[in-house]
């Protein structure tokens, strides 16, 4: 089969029958992208600028403009959208151009169905490039969250974890801190938190900071106790211990699963319907890839906060990744809608598919 | 053709600095233009002709390779483009034009001493304020690499191309990221230096450019120079 046939089947499967196959402009506001992935992610936009100022970036990835223009057509409608077109990013080599393809359910009434129809659909696309049984990589953020939330420690600590959930290294550092935390620093201990507060908003208005437009004195003083209390406030080291032992579980996914579920007995903690629903997850991603490696990687995840439930990557013989997926109900609420939206999606990245077709 | 480029900062103490190294070691640079003139010449070697740029013009010709060899401060290399330092060869640290790349809180957060404080500033700072924790810096690279490093995601950077610390009082950010060389402006404006944050120690630097073209006569002339100034070799 030509490249031309190739690429006319993948355009055939993103405007299929019930997908509204979706063009969004090249040229729009990088914001967004700053918004919700911060600086790690704008230092892969390609910026420009406008005669009047204004910031340009060259589109980057079709989902969060569809989840955009999706919103504006009312976020609680169903909706599939598919796509394919270029995308552009910073590179270490240089800023490069590539070819995306998609499908993305958005506010789909059974979330189940949805994450099986972008399951299909990305095995249907690697069919078409003769990529029969790819590696699949996939993780939970479901289940580290129910992790998390029913872990013994200090409340504080849980969104500092959670953040650095799909971050080996920032984690792994994290964690070494809190398994030893610094001494308690020298200051005015036993001083009641009103009276650190006013010293600092003293110490402030001398600096000429403003009390209200960046962190108030009320909480630098709040977490200068806090931190003179770490020794309270310890992380226990058992928790520690099971969090470095879960993180560090990668391998075939039945018996990784088992492994946490066996880890989480260990350590008294109900996993339950987490845990259930990552073993459906499992099972959706594996049905129709024979024994074919299915890895369930527990530290696996998009280093982005709107990402639920299940995310996943399937790999070619080449050993690039060819399409990456997953769940991400809270994407639209970030942008403005009311609540979550179930929302499920995959991306394609044509040229390595196209390498693999002629490998 | 044998010819080849060197810069050199146009102003200041730099200028000063790098015409008496190269006077040292017996290669005189002559202005026959007058003090004014950007153009200079090396009597000892005439091979070598001598242009006298601004200190960043020197670090973006010499990664885009139009000029060959340079000196300027090791910061602007890393800032000029983030795979910068990879384009040139730095061939000998001269110990003058120092300053640190640091990063700089108000005095008054008591509570961040070192970088993991920031990074639980930064983790919690959003759902706090219900915005990105902002970094105020013309040094965006360096600031990406460094706060990556340390783990910090959760953060926009404001960019300033002058009078970085008076940001955090003028509210345009809640910290900075500047270089300094004794500390007292910062100190002045009421910030502090994190205990590991410092990015970079810079200091005036010679680096040759990967991307001229190093064929034949030229590579023999570039040798010859470095050897009389006591760099390191130009390895390609």
């Amino acid at each position: 089969m030509p490249a031309e046939t190739r690429r006319e089947a993948l355009k055939a499967l993103v405007s299929g029958e019930g997908v509204n196959f979706i063009t969004t402009p090249i040229l729009i506001p990088p914001a967004p992208y700053f918004d919700l992935a911060g600086e790690e992610f704008g230092a892969r936009l390609i910026l420009t600028t406008g005669a009047d100022g204004a910031e340009f970036c060259l589109r980057p990835d079709f989902t969060l403009p569809i989840a955009i223009e999706h919103l504006e057509s009312g976020a609680a409608t169903p909706a599939a959208y598919g796509y394919l077109g270029p995308i552009f990013r910073q590179r270490a080599d240089g800023p490069a151009e590539f070819d995306q393809a998609g499908l993305e359910l958005l506010a789909s009434p059974d979330a189940g169905a949805a994450l099986d129809q972008v399951i299909a659909f990305a095995r249907a696309a690697l069919d078409v490039y003769g990529i029969a049984r790819p590696a699949i990589r996939v993780g939970s953020i479901g289940l580290f969250e129910t992790l998390l939330a029913r872990s013994d420690m200090p409340e504080v600590w849980r969104p500092r974890i959670r953040a650095r959930f799909g971050h080996r290294q920032a984690m792994s550092r994290l964690l070494t801190r809190l398994a030893g935390p610094h001494k308690s620093e020298a200051g005015p201990k036993g001083m009641p938190v009103g009276d650190i507060a006013d010293w600092v908003s003293e110490l402030m208005l001398t600096n000429g900071l403003s009390l209200t437009e960046s962190r108030g004195p009320e909480e630098i003083a709040a977490r200068y106790l806090e931190k003179q209390a770490l020794e309270a406030a310890q992380v226990p080291q058992a928790t520690i211990a099971l969090l470095r032992e879960y993180l560090a579980i990668s391998g075939e996914a039945d018996a990784a699963l088992d492994r946490i579920e066996a880890l989480a007995a260990t350590g008294g903690i109900a996993l339950d319907g987490a845990l259930e629903t990552a073993r459906q997850h499992a099972r959706q991603l594996r049905n129709g890839n024979g024994n074919n490696g299915l890895v369930f990687d527990a530290a696996f995840s998009p280093r982005l906060d709107y990402y639920t439930g299940i995310t996943f990557e399937m790999t070619g013989q080449g050993g690039s990744v060819l399409v990456s997926g997953g769940q991400y109900d809270r994407l639209l609420r970030r942008l403005g809608a009311d609540g979550d939206v179930p929302s499920v999606g995959c991306a394609l990245w044509v040229e390595r598919l196209e390498a693999e077709a002629v490998r | 053709m044998s010819n080849i480029m060197l810069a050199l900062p146009s102003k200041g103490r730099l200028q000063e600095e790098a015409m008496d190294l190269f006077a040292g070691s017996g290669l005189t640079i002559a202005r026959p233009g007058g003090a004014r003139s950007y153009l200079g010449e090396m009597t000892a070697m005439p091979d070598v002709t001598v242009r006298f740029l601004s200190a960043s013009e020197i670090a973006r010709e010499l990664i885009r390779g139009t000029i060959d060899l340079g000196i300027t401060g090791e910061d602007l290399i890393h800032e000029t483009a983030e795979t910068g330092p990879m384009q040139v060869e730095i061939v000998k640290r001269l110990g003058f034009g120092r300053a640190d790349v640091v990063v700089a809180v108000p005095d008054a957060w008591i509570d961040v001493t070192a970088m993991d404080d920031l990074s639980d500033v930064a983790a919690d700072f959003r759902a706090r304020h219900g915005r990105w924790l902002k970094v105020a810096t013309k040094y965006v690279n360096l600031t990406r690499r460094h706060f990556a490093q340390a783990g910090i995601a959760e953060y926009r950077i404001v960019e300033s191309l002058g009078a970085t610390e008076a940001a955090p009082a003028s509210g345009a950010a809640d910290l900075i990221v500047d270089i300094t060389s004794t500390g007292s402006t910062l100190q002045a404006n009421g910030l502090r230096i994190l205990t590991d944050g410092v990015m970079l120690e810079s200091e005036a630097v010679l680096m040759v450019s990967r991307n001229a073209d190093w064929a034949g006569n030229r590579r023999r002339t570039l040798d010859a120079l470095l050897e009389k100034l006591g760099a390191a070799a130009f390895i390609l």
